[in-house]
């Protein structure tokens, strides 16, 4: 999809190695999975719970510049929607070509309604939306 | 305590050392060479192996 996955645990590589052959819903994962036991890069991201010496459930979209585009962190009882995680990587893609444009909350793929913001928007968003 | 990131800023370089199932194999992430290759990276945290991700 033009991104590099990467997930990220407190748990050591060779422990990643044992989940990923036992485990049969992931059989077909294809991403590295990295190491993080002494929870350094999830401090640098602030998803590390120093209670539990666990990861919380952050994500993170990180531009070909390496510059923090996206979070979102969910605590540890719910599950994340990657239909979302695509929708915001393609978002991002896509303003990163049509820098002038920006992508409302209903927008899902190319082709979608975009804004255009400017002096004439303002007060006037129901109309650029043509809802 | 390392200072948390906000969106905008320039991520600092770290380092992953990762198990790759493509070729079972153990491997490393650097954000340098990711950006050296101009890609997009996202970054997945979970609490542990072997729960619901």
């Amino acid at each position: 999809m033009g991104c590099d996955v990467v997930t990220v645990s407190t748990d050591t590589q060779f422990v990643h190695l044992a989940w990923q052959r036992s485990e049969k819903e992931l059989a077909q994962v294809r991403y590295p999975m990295g190491a993080d036991p002494t929870g350094k890069v999830a401090r640098l991201f602030g998803v590390y719970d120093e209670a539990t010496g666990l990861a919380l459930r952050g994500t993170f979209i990180i531009n070909p510049q390496g510059v923090l585009i996206n979070s979102e962190v969910s605590y540890y009882n719910l599950g994340r929607n990657i239909d979302e995680l695509v929708r915001k990587f393609k978002a991002n893609l896509y303003m990163s070509k049509k820098t002038n444009e920006v992508c409302p909350s209903k927008w899902k793929d190319e082709g979608d309604k975009t804004l255009t913001p400017s002096a004439a928007m303002v007060g006037r968003v129901h109309e650029a939306l043509g809802s | 305590m390392t200072e948390v990131l906000k969106l905008g800023q320039k991520v600092p370089d770290f380092e992953l050392t990762t198990y790759e199932p493509t070729r079972q194999d153990f491997g490393k992430f650097s954000l340098q060479e990711q950006i050296d290759k101009k890609r997009w990276t996202v970054l997945f945290f979970y609490p542990a192996d072997f729960t619901f991700v």
